[in-house]
């Protein structure tokens, strides 16, 4: 064999090399040509095999030559190796297609209950002013549920509260949260501001604005000059960060024997804005907490000296607060536990 | 108390409009509930005059009458079935398109042949008086053809008095409210008696046993009179003010209660035995027939007004049927008493008779009242039904208090109301409450509270102090902190400015409800919905969990709304499971609920409450998808969600062991009791998971086959709380795993290998985690094969392969021993 003939039998085998490269459909096809033109026993090396028998000057020119027609095969077996991986992932892909419109795996989404977190909200805007939260017991000793708060057996305010009694004596179900005022002065020494919220009782007939089991968060703060004046701020603060700043409140002579002087606290209707409709029985205030600067009696009764001691308390329907929140019109909503309403919160 | 406004101007001026003076009261403390236009229904009823009556011919009950309205009006002809009427008299007469109160129309009729253009009005059809008999008769000076609105129209307002101002229900105490606001004056009543006959004390006597439950008794006397109705404009104002016309001799009494506030009672005298009457305390046995007709056996604590053959009524509360005042009686006794507040309330609570009278006396009385409240009695009654006033009273307490002196410091009275007010304008408020202000002398007394020793003034103190004079009726005034309100009330609450507290902050303290919060905000994070249940349930709800109805361990309410809510729940299941019910009725199968609330029981005789984590699934907890099978609710997963919140608390996982008792309402195959330990080590009995018993199910109506249920106390679970959560290193180190199918037999419990295999290859394993449960063939009939998988793990090496196999011998070692498994290969 001399040059030209190994050398056209290279040219050869490179034009059928890349020809069989670009017919290669997939990565088999691909590998057996690869083996057939480039691997040990492929037709490249077989051809350069017989190269000992060129004359020794033209050798490393068949090399050369050799080489070339090797780096180009292995240059179009990679870029069609990439060409048929490409192709390869995007058949995969359109493979992999689905109905982007189909919905989403269902998570259970949970719900807080609208009382319970009407409270915590309570808490938290009150919270920013120092307040700290206490606990007092839901079944209550008459003495701290009424004659610790001024208020003796037969005393005709008690009319004020239709009360559950309990089978064990001396105790009842706690009508209100104020009792905890005794808990709170008998355990911490002022100045106090304490926030107690709980579950409540009375002997009701239910109806949309009443039920038997209720909620209420009381408040409390005593010091040595704690007055009027920062019981009403205090309560337009909140009333302002639960209802929004602006909505204007009142403030006027209310009644409980635990509070002298004692106050109703009104804001303005938040269904009709202050032009009147049913639910503020058109006077265009809706009352949302009873509170007072604490009786002296009372103070005396947590342990205080009254005259070094003055402070006030609030007692806030949750409730009606959450009412008011959420813009529901029937309390019985709360307790009755429908998942329709629950869903939500 | 309901408060007619063309009343209430007898006492005092009002320009102000109905709206207007509603709100004013509201602002003073006397809120106003609501205003009731009467009349404002009447419409085109006016005053007609009767110019004929004639028999009908065709019916001999109904007569036809003609009726002029106005001048130029033409003659109306109205058939009537009413008897009292005559020529000349002025009466209502409906006219065709009236409305009568509660909406009833009238027009052109026929009856019996002949035609009614409109109605003659009784005073019962108007609401005026309570007469429905005959056609209401109006004075002959009302002028024909006005609207009856403008003349008996009035404006009613429902004033809500607080428990403390006794003293303002009535008219004449609101006057005074009405008279701070606008600076009225005040107009008492004249009263005025000419008295002639015999001395009272000729005619009656009166004895009290007990001073202290009748402080004051006023009896007067009061002959030849006539009993019949009422002057029409009395029978208006007494129904405006909701209460029913009788008789003149009773309303003249009802009309001094809402007049003056001071109850009286009113005896024929000649049902009172040789005139004697005795206030006195009920015997054993004794009886009284009640003005209601209802026959009372007498408890020894009723206070009575008797006479010496028996109880008469029962002092303060209902007189008796036998002593009542009859349109035949011709002479009264008049009783006009003071009584112990706490005996009346009592009294009327016993019998279940809370009058208008009860309600007044259990407020207490101000003693001048009785002297002239019966003199204001005896001198209507002569105005109204005839008859002789005997000269004189009998009175068992003559001498009247004097009005309190109640010394103050305006210093404290500003101190409390944070608002800048000098004493001259504390003292001008007061004044116009009719409460006068004197210069305090050294040695005055403060009282700060009423049994409290008072703060005795110095000269210093004096020279800073005023004393109130409060006037009698004003008994709710006590102490130093009920001057600063009537200050604050008078002055106008609303003009207290807001300001922000700038006294010091109390200690920091953390809030109790963190890791209740912490407990719900987890479990709505993994898509529970929570539940306020009722803390009342029934009887019934507990002998289903197995507690008696009776069980001395329950707290019962005495006085329940209903049965179904009358005992304190000693348990959150009952309510959670009625959730559920209530909400497969509508068709919502699926749920996870939760509820943190207290369960009440008795401990060694005292109440005792414990906060309890209730938690429900039932049905499907994956969520019905189309890409995703089902997953119905069970005690693994109710096991799982427990898990969850204890690891998202940083409390360890719980131990699961099958309790020694199965409660009756729970699977006796399907129970788990839980046990954690807390940071000290200790172990806490944390609660239950359990899927219900299929009867209980049943019992309560639920219909889910599957329903799972934890109820978990908060109080272990607070107490397994870490005291501080703290970093631990994790080794970087690479870390072996290594399963194990084990066999067990009958008897041992997934729980028993996992604390072998636990304890077997305590220090080095990291992890482990059950993967397989598998029964059947090869296996023995009671066997079962657990596949673990244990992650092995030393803190600072690589272990060794020698190292691992020793660690995994030592564990089948230990399971072999132990537990009799083998290891299936």
């Amino acid at each position: 064999m001399d040059l030209e003939t190994i050398s056209a039998r290279l040219a050869a085998l490179e034009e059928a090399g890349l020809a069989a490269i670009r017919g290669a459909a997939d990565p088999d096809a691909l590998e057996a040509v690869q083996v057939a033109y480039l691997g040990r026993r492929g037709e490249l090396k077989t051809l350069l095999g017989g190269i000992g028998a060129l004359p020794a000057e033209h050798r490393p020119q068949v090399g050369a030559i050799g080489n070339r027609v090797r780096e180009t095969l292995e240059a179009a077996l990679q870029v069609r190796r990439a060409e048929l991986d490409a192709a390869a992932l995007e058949a995969r892909l359109a493979h992999e297609a689905v109905d982007v419109t189909l919905p989403g795996r269902p998570f259970r989404r949970g719900s807080l209950h609208p009382l319970i977190e009407t409270n915590r909200e309570i808490a938290r805007i009150f919270g920013q002013f120092g307040f700290v939260v206490y606990e007092g017991p839901e079944v209550e000793t008459d003495v701290r549920n009424f004659q610790a708060l001024n208020i003796p057996p037969d005393h005709p305010a008690r009319d004020l509260w239709d009360t559950l009694y309990t089978d064990v004596p001396g105790y009842l179900l706690r009508t209100h949260t104020s009792p905890g005022q005794i808990h709170v002065m008998q355990q911490t020494a002022p100045p106090i501001r304490a926030l107690l919220p709980g579950r409540c009782f009375r002997y009701e007939a239910v109806d949309a604005s009443h039920g038997f089991e209720f909620f209420q968060v009381e408040g409390l703060m005593v010091d040595e000059g704690t007055t009027m004046a920062d019981l009403r701020g205090l309560l337009d603060a909140f009333t302002h960060a639960m209802f929004g700043g602006g909505r204007p409140t009142r403030f006027r002579p209310g009644y409980y024997p635990f509070t002298e002087p004692s106050v109703a606290f009104d804001v303005q209707c938040v269904v009709c804005d202050g032009l009147g409709c049913a639910s503020c029985k058109r006077t265009g205030w809706m009352t949302i907490l009873g509170a007072g600067m604490v009786h002296p009696v009372v103070l005396r009764n947590g342990g205080l000296d009254p005259e070094r001691y003055q402070g006030f308390a609030f007692g806030l329907g949750t409730d009606r607060i959450a009412i008011l929140r959420y813009g529901i019109d029937d309390i019985r909503i709360f307790l009755e536990n429908d998942l329709r309403f629950l869903e939500q919160f | 108390m309901r408060v007619p406004l063309s009343w209430l101007r007898e006492y005092v001026e009002i320009e102000l409009s109905p709206e207007a003076l509603a709100e004013r009261l509201t602002l003073l403390g006397m809120e106003v509930q609501a205003i009731e236009h009467r009349g404002a229904d009447w419409r085109r009823i006016v005053v007609g005059e009767l110019v004929t009556v004639e028999p009908h011919p065709q019916s001999d009950h109904l007569l036809i009458t003609t009726v002029r309205t106005g001048p130029g009006e033409p003659l109306l002809t109205i058939l009537t079935g009413a008897s009292n009427v005559a020529p000349g008299q002025h009466v209502p007469v409906a006219v065709p398109g009236a409305v009568l109160p509660g909406g009833r129309r009238i027009e052109v009729t026929r009856m019996a042949g002949r035609e009614s253009q409109g109605m003659l009005c009784s005073g019962d059809e108007l609401g005026l008086t309570s007469d429905a008999e005959g056609i209401l008769i109006l004075p002959l000076e009302t002028p024909v053809g006005a609207p009856l609105v403008d003349l008996y129209g009035d404006a009613v307002l429902d004033v809500d008095v607080k428990p403390n101002r006794g003293d303002a229900l009535s008219l004449l105490g609101l006057a005074r409210e009405v008279a701070a606001v606008t600076g009225a004056q005040v107009r008492w009543p004249e009263i005025a008696l000419s008295e002639s006959g015999t001395p009272t004390a000729e005619h009656v006597a009166v004895e009290v046993t007990d001073a202290g439950l009748c402080p004051r008794f006023v009896a007067r006397y009061v002959d030849e009179l006539d009993v019949g109705p009422s002057p029409l404009l009395v029978q208006a104002r007494l129904s405006a003010a909701g209460v029913r016309p009788v008789s003149n001799v009773v309303d003249a009494s009802n009309y001094v209660m809402l007049e003056l506030g001071k109850p009286t009672h009113t005896f024929d005298a000649a049902a009172i035995a040789e005139g004697r009457i005795i206030v006195r305390l009920a015997r054993p046995g004794e009886r009284l027939e009640t003005l209601d007709h209802v026959v009372r056996e007498l408890t020894a604590d009723t206070l009575l007004i008797a006479d010496p053959r028996g109880p008469l009524g029962l002092a303060g509360v209902m007189g008796g049927a036998a002593s009542e005042v009859r349109d035949a009686t011709t002479a009264i006794v008049i009783e006009s008493a003071v009584f112990d507040p706490v005996s009346i309330r009592r009294t009327a609570r016993r019998y279940a008779l809370r009058s208008e009278a009860s309600l007044r006396f259990e407020k207490g009385q101000e003693p001048r009242l009785a002297r002239i409240g019966a003199d204001r009695v005896a001198q209507l009654v002569a105005q109204w039904a005839g008859g002789r006033v005997a000269p004189g009273r009998i009175d068992t307490a003559p001498v009247e208090p004097a009005p309190r002196r109640l010394p103050f410091r305006p210093a404290r009275v500003v101190r409390l109301l944070g608002a800048p007010i000098d004493a001259a304008e504390m003292r001008a408020l007061l004044a116009r409450v009719e409460v006068e202000t004197a210069p305090a002398q050294p040695g005055d007394a403060v009282r700060v509270a009423a049994d409290m020793p008072s703060v005795v003034l110095d000269a210093e103190a004096a020279r800073e102090a005023l004393v109130a004079i409060v006037p009698t009726h004003r008994r709710d005034l006590e102490i130093e902190a009920d001057l600063a309100e009537e200050v604050a009330r008078v002055r106008g609450y609303d003009r207290i400015p807001g300001r922000l507290p700038e006294t010091p902050m109390p200690e920091y303290r953390p809030d109790p409800r963190r890791a209740v919060d912490a407990v719900r905000d987890a479990l709505a994070g993994r898509g529970l919905d929570e539940v306020v249940t009722h803390a009342l349930i029934g009887p019934h709800d507990h002998e289903r969990l197995g507690i008696a109805a009776d069980d001395p361990g329950t707290i019962r309410v005495t006085n329940p709304i209903s049965a179904e809510h009358s005992q304190l729940r000693r348990s959150l299941l009952p309510g959670l499971l009625r959730v559920l019910v209530e909400n497969e009725r509508q068709r919502r199968v699926d749920v996870a609920l939760f509820e943190v609330g207290h369960v009440h029981d008795l401990a060694a005789g005292e109440p005792r409450e414990q906060p309890m984590l209730g938690l429900l699934l039932a049905g499907d907890q994956a969520g019905a998808a189309w890409n995703q099978p089902p997953r119905p609710a069970d005690l693994w997963e109710a096991r799982g969600l427990v898990d969850a919140l204890c690891s998202r608390l940083g409390v360890p996982l719980p131990e699961a062991t099958v309790p020694a008792e199965i409660p009756p309402y729970a699977h006796p195959g399907r129970t788990a009791q839980l046990r954690v330990s807390g940071p000290d080590g200790q172990a806490l009995d944390l609660g239950r998971v359990f899927e219900p018993h299929p009867r209980y199910l049943e019992a309560v109506g639920a219909r889910s086959p599957h329903v799972a249920v934890a109820l978990v106390s908060l109080t272990a679970l607070q107490a397994a709380l870490p005291r501080a959560r703290r970093y631990v290193p994790f080794p970087r180190v690479p870390a072996v795993e290594r399963d194990l199918a084990i066999v067990i037999g009958a008897g041992r419990s997934a729980g028993d290998v996992e604390r072998v295999v636990r304890d077997a290859a305590a220090p080095l394993l990291r992890g482990l985690r059950l993967f397989d449960v598998y029964r059947g063939a090869p296996l023995g009939p009671d066997e079962r094969s657990l596949a673990f998988r244990l992650t092995l793990q030393a803190a600072d090496r690589t272990l060794t392969d020698e190292e691992i196999d020793a660690a995994v011998a030592q564990v089948v070692d230990a399971l072999a021993t132990r537990l009799g498994a083998r290891i299936r290969s």
